[in-house]
């Protein structure tokens, strides 16, 4: 039996995530700059959803792009 | 008229272009704004020069700076007109300072607390004397 993915902010007992955090927002992001969706990140929905708030927080101060080039 | 005073946060980038004393010059704008008006400045970070990722008004770099403040509701209003009409600020971002990220910030604050005394104890019990790994014993010899 697989083990059931748990959700990093779960386990981290995180209550905000913030938008300010570019590194650590990065990792849900895709190369393009889009988000990742949960069901691949094992993010929780409440999280998924304040996750993608700083997401979009972060990209209008220019911190996060809105569509990045990947290289192909 | 109740004044409840509410915990507010605003990012905003200026034009990285201008020299140093002229940044300093719009940033005391700002908090001019933000202390005649009532509020109170808790937390002033600037973060300096930085890379946007995509450009604004045709610029590539950004003077960014965060601001914490105390004040009632009246003061938003100007302030964000104060920011479209400021030519020199780019972009900005006025956000209410939420339970949870409050909440957030303590932890924060109580696990470097932590973590800082916890790093002066192992320094004043660092020196100890470390055992000799090995001891050589008369007799024996590698085969």
């Amino acid at each position: 039996m697989r083990k059931k993915r748990t959700c990093r902010f779960c386990d981290a007992k995180d209550v905000y995530i913030d938008y300010k955090d570019e590194k650590r927002l990065q990792r849900f992001v895709t190369e393009q700059g889009k988000i990742i969706p949960k069901r691949i990140t094992g993010t929780c929905a409440k999280h998924q959803r304040q996750l993608v708030k700083a997401i979009k927080r972060a990209r209008h101060l220019a911190l996060l792009p809105f569509v990045s080039d990947s290289i192909r | 008229m109740s004044t409840t005073k509410r915990l507010y946060e605003t990012t905003f980038i200026v034009n990285a272009s201008l020299d140093d004393p002229q940044i300093d010059g719009v940033i005391g704008r700002v908090q001019d704004t933000i202390t005649k008006n009532g509020g109170t400045i808790t937390a002033l970070n600037k973060w300096g020069r930085k890379r946007l990722t995509y450009p604004i008004n045709k610029k590539t770099t950004g003077f960014y700076v965060n601001i914490e403040f105390e004040a009632p509701g009246t003061v938003l209003g100007l302030l964000e007109r104060s920011f479209q009409l400021d030519e020199m600020i780019l972009r900005d971002l006025t956000l209410v300072l939420e339970a949870k990220a409050l909440a957030a910030r303590k932890a924060s604050q109580l696990a470097l607390q932590a973590q800082q005394t916890q790093m002066a104890a192992e320094a004043a019990a660092a020196p100890q004397t470390r055992e000799p790994l090995f001891t050589e014993q008369p007799g024996e010899s590698r085969q």
